[in-house]
């Protein structure tokens, strides 16, 4: 438990959640405003399109991912991490902290996200003289970004620990995200069970799957793998392997 | 207190330390000397639970860092100075580190004014000079209030009033019964330190002494001033006795100073200067750790 507070006091004691949360405000208000400001009013007014509003809070879980990542790499990329394992040597305890650590920080931030949509698409709607129809159909997204959340900090603290390297997560993660499942979709079918289109279908929340997209609950599972996979990998690494030092 | 025990580290077939074995006594200062890339960082970082030997080991009271119970309670580390987030404040690291072993927040207060950093508290890290980060590692390391101090290289870098408080400040920790292993390349501050060295070569041990066996075992040079300088050079060379003249009626001798007056006295050549001339720190460091010719 103790070593679960020391991590979160360590998100709480540098700027990062700071540019993390308003960078994620300034890009929701920003797409937001695009999107309703642009949509007409007969497509504003059906379900699916405030279903895909209400999904633009999902940014939150790839923010998420990064955030997981940085957890651990800042810690390689400033050499903090030697004083946290002379604090805490079990290297397994350290890296179920930083997850859990992630959790509560990735949650936090989607509960951000899916208030600043419901306020910006409120504010939105009523401007243009619309009601926003709040029900489990269209909530569904908001409650999905808290959970692709979750398991994006998760898949985040396994990459991270994985490779080490801040710069280098990131842009792999980027990379991945942007161009490696686009790739993965134009080449095959099965890109539904990427990493990222799992994410997204956990966002999402259909009950139903389709060629493009896994339902929510095979996604929620997909997700979970996925977790697991990185996280036991990055777990062996960290535990296998030598603490990087500059002296002889 | 430490026992380093057949201890070899490996990197990519390069040998870092190779079966390395020292112990360092509870209650004393304890000097780990070597060359640039001896193996002194490896060393301590194996101690430390920090890298994984390849085989032997490292102990601290008998057990491996990685299962020590309340590892800040029992062992203060200092390694390098550059091991924090430069946005994040003094206290705040120091918060962080206390939270993580279980250490009461109030400590973090008491060890910053320990080490004069009260007043650069709140400041981030980023814009602490390389002293001020030398003391908040050392604040760090104090905040378990361990018996036992590990320092990679603390002078590394310090202005000289950084050395002497540093030296100040490790000498009382020892009074106090603290036992301290401290790496340095800097030998003057290892001699004005130090009860006993460990001195490393190669990854291998070379010597383990007290700093006193070890300047005498290299003093070799027994001064000699006499006016019959020429016949006693002859007669100690005349007796396979090493010995050069070193200027007017002045003779450098190995051997000792009995040996060279009982010679002279036999050979009826007045003496008017005999003297041991003790060697330094240094001269025993670069004596034990040359490369061979």
């Amino acid at each position: 438990m103790r070593t679960l507070r020391a991590e979160v006091l360590k998100t709480l004691t540098t700027r990062l959640l700071l540019w993390y949360g308003l960078g994620l405000l300034a890009f929701l208000v920003l797409v937001l405003s695009i999107h309703i400001g642009s949509d007409d009013v007969g497509d504003l007014s059906q379900v699916s399109t405030q279903h895909s509003i209400f999904a633009v809070a999902g940014l939150a879980a790839v923010l998420a991912v990064l955030l997981g990542s940085v957890i651990v790499t800042a810690e390689y990329t400033h050499g903090t991490i030697n004083q946290t394992f002379l604090a805490v040597p079990r290297r397994d305890r350290v890296l179920g902290a930083k997850v859990a650590a992630a959790l509560v920080v990735a949650v936090g931030l989607a509960l951000l996200a899916d208030a600043a949509t419901l306020a910006v698409a409120e504010l939105w709607y009523r401007g243009r003289g619309l009601t926003l129809q709040l029900d489990g159909e269209t909530m569904g997204p908001l409650l999905g970004t808290i959970g692709a959340s979750a398991l994006g900090a998760a898949i985040g603290v396994g990459v991270g620990a994985l490779l080490r390297r801040q710069t280098g997560a990131i842009v792999l993660i980027l990379l991945w995200l942007l161009i490696g499942e686009a790739v993965i979709g134009a080449v095959g079918d099965t890109a539904r069970f990427a990493p990222g289109h799992t994410l997204g279908a956990v966002v999402a929340a259909h009950t139903d799957g389709t060629r493009d997209t896994l339902a929510v609950w095979p996604a929620v599972f997909t997700g979970i793998f996925y977790a697991a996979v990185f996280g036991l990998a990055g777990l062996l690494a960290t535990i296998g392997s030598d603490v990087p030092s500059s002296g002889d | 207190m430490i026992q380093v025990e057949s201890l070899t580290k490996r990197y990519r077939g390069a040998t870092a330390v190779d079966n390395l074995s020292f112990t360092v006594p509870k209650g004393r200062i304890t000097g780990f000397l070597g060359p640039n890339g001896a193996g002194k960082t490896t060393t301590l970082r194996v101690l430390l639970g920090l890298a994984l030997p390849t085989s032997g080991g490292a102990t601290v009271g008998g057990r491996r860092y990685r299962e020590l119970e309340s590892p800040l309670r029992t062992v203060g580390a200092v390694l390098e100075a550059s091991n924090y987030h430069p946005g994040r404040s003094g206290r705040n690291q120091l918060r962080v580190l206390a939270a993580a072993a279980g250490i009461s927040g109030s400590r973090v207060g008491e060890v910053l004014a320990e080490v004069e950093l009260t007043a650069a508290a709140k400041r981030r890290v980023g814009s602490y000079s390389l002293g001020m980060r030398q003391r908040l590692s050392v604040a760090a390391a104090l905040l378990g209030e361990p018996e036992l101090l590990v320092l990679d290289e603390p002078a590394n870098g310090l202005d000289p009033e950084g050395i002497r408080w540093l030296r100040n400040f490790l000498r009382e920790f020892a009074d106090r019964g603290g036992t301290v292993l401290v790496s340095s390349h800097v030998l003057g501050e290892v001699a004005q330190l130090a009860d006993e060295v460990v001195i490393i070569h190669r990854g291998r041990l070379v010597a383990q002494q007290s700093v006193a066996e070890l300047t005498a075992q290299v003093s070799g040079a027994t001064r000699v001033r006499s006016p019959k300088a020429e016949d006693l050079l002859a007669r100690l060379r005349a007796t396979g006795i090493e010995a050069e003249a070193t200027g007017a009626g002045l003779l450098a001798v190995h051997a000792s100073p009995d040996r060279v007056g009982d010679l002279a006295a036999e050979a009826g050549i007045p003496l008017h200067e005999l003297v041991a001339e003790s060697g330094s720190l240094e001269e025993a460091f670069l004596e034990l750790t040359a490369e061979p010719q």
